[in-house]
């Protein structure tokens, strides 16, 4: 994949919400077991 | 997108509108009807291996029937047009995964009557989600605004209702009502969000079928990790599975039909948006409720006030179902996703011309013959090969079943399947 793909990845919003919201949710999850 | 939209030659005029209205309802009845073979495990054994046994059936599904309606070409084709999408294929599989496990934990603190509404709130997480980043419901009148949000409140409402009826006994765990609440409002969220994934990919001209490819990989790469820390390593994950042997095809069963509606699912995403879609298939819990109560007679102890609040439930459900149905996106709104659309086009360099073709239902490619590959039936025997294995070591289970009831929901179920999946190849090809 070229750079400039990775970089419109990386930049892009629709990337963040669901990897911020992962993260939380893995966190919960490791809290609660 | 639009509900007018011109179709190719020999093909159907149906509207996307009423296609979406469609998939979403057919699916509904099949995650539904998911539920059914996991009910005849009975041996005590936990929900989160029966739940692995599951991802790793629809794993198998999610191969076996996008290489039968489409090939391993064109699937290839459609991942390597669009290969950033592949990090989103992945991250929805992951969500999905996490989220289901949340459930587990939800279910097992506060039951199944408080869990559940809980977590169906993701229509409206959805629904959110859809309207911030992809522009739906905006430019939309009033009416349609009341109709698609009065509808999912709706659809919540009657879960809730539903839930509480069919509680057969609270099973929480004293105490542990706090945790429970917030694992279920995080599955809630976390299966919300993975809608974002869905919505990208469709309105960027992907395959709903090359998604759910990628899409497995997340679910079962998570699935077997959280096993792998639950258990506490591999080595007590795969005798755990070991021990389970004898019930694994039920899940496995629920697993494959379970990607049946995810796919109806994921092709109302695509046709209607996530702010309707989700609503729409997210009615499923009546055909859980309809198995149940007709064939594993898990209602025969109900109170006359209980049979009230499940004909209500059911009746709040369905008004919901129907507002939404009629509340086809006018041209204002339908302007606005384009303009979602046009950001992918511009962001990752795609052709934007093929991009709203293939968002209209007319992919370009979708009627170029495509030739089998010998590893296609290598694929479909190996999938028919794992079933017939985990069907000839499969244990009995003694739970009564009423066999009229299960001949007519089966019926019930298999007409939309034919039915939609008809609309959808003489309509879009599948694409």
């Amino acid at each position: 994949m070229k750079r400039s793909a990775l970089f419109c990845i990386l930049t892009d919003i629709h990337l963040w919400v669901p990897v911020v919201v992962l993260i939380l949710g893995t966190a919960l999850l490791m809290t609660l077991r | 997108m639009s509900s007018n939209a011109t179709a190719a030659p020999a093909r159907s005029t149906l509207s996307l509108h009423k296609l979406g209205v469609f998939c979403g309802l057919a699916a509904a009845v099949w995650l539904g009807s998911a539920e059914a073979p996991t009910k005849l495990v009975n041996e005590g054994f936990s929900p989160f291996l029966i739940s692995m046994g599951m991802v790793m059936g629809a794993f198998v599904a999610r191969w076996t029937v996008p290489t039968l309606l489409k090939g391993t070409r064109f699937l290839y084709r459609d991942l390597r047009d669009k290969p950033h999408l592949i990090v989103w294929a992945l991250l929805g599989g992951m969500l999905w995964a996490v989220a289901n496990t949340l459930t587990i934990f939800a279910v097992r603190n506060v039951g199944l009557a408080i869990a559940f509404p809980l977590w169906n709130t993701n229509s409206l997480v959805g629904l959110l989600w859809g309207c911030i980043l992809f522009k739906e419901l905006r430019g939309s009148r009033t009416r349609d605004w009341v109709k698609v949000l009065g509808g999912a409140a709706a659809i919540v409402f009657g879960a809730a209702v539903l839930a509480i009826a069919t509680a057969q006994q609270h099973a929480g765990a004293p105490g542990r009502a706090a945790i429970g609440i917030i694992a279920a409002l995080g599955a809630g969220v976390l299966l919300g969000t993975m809608y974002i994934p869905y919505r990208k990919a469709y309105i960027s001209g992907m395959n709903p079928l090359s998604f759910v490819t990628i899409f497995t990989f997340g679910e079962l790469g998570t699935i077997l990790t959280l096993g792998w820390i639950f258990y506490g390593g591999a080595g007590n994950l795969v005798a755990e599975l070991h021990r389970a042997r004898p019930m694994l095809f039920w899940p496995f069963l629920g697993g494959f039909c379970w990607v049946i509606g995810d796919l109806f699912q994921q092709y109302a995403a695509k046709y209607l948006g996530i702010g309707r879609g989700i609503p729409l298939s997210n009615t499923n819990q009546l055909w859980g409720l309809a198995w149940g109560a007709l064939v594993f007679s898990e209602m025969a102890g109900l109170s006359f006030s209980g049979k009230v609040l499940i004909i209500a439930g059911s009746l709040i459900m369905i008004a919901g179902a129907v507002s939404i149905s009629m509340a086809a996106p006018p041209p204002s709104e339908l302007d606005n996703w384009r303009l979602a659309m046009s950001r992918e086009c511009d962001r990752y360099g795609l052709d934007s011309k093929n991009v709203a073709a293939v968002v209209q239902g007319d992919d370009p490619l979708a009627d170029d013959p495509h030739y089998r590959r010998w590893w296609e039936l290598l694929i479909m025997l190996t999938a028919c090969a794992i079933f017939v294995w985990l069907a000839i070591g499969t244990r009995a289970q003694h739970i009564s079943v009423s066999l009229p009831w299960m001949i007519v929901l089966m019926v019930g179920t298999l007409i939309p399947l034919l039915v939609c999946g008809t609309l959808l190849w003489r309509r879009t090809r599948f694409s």
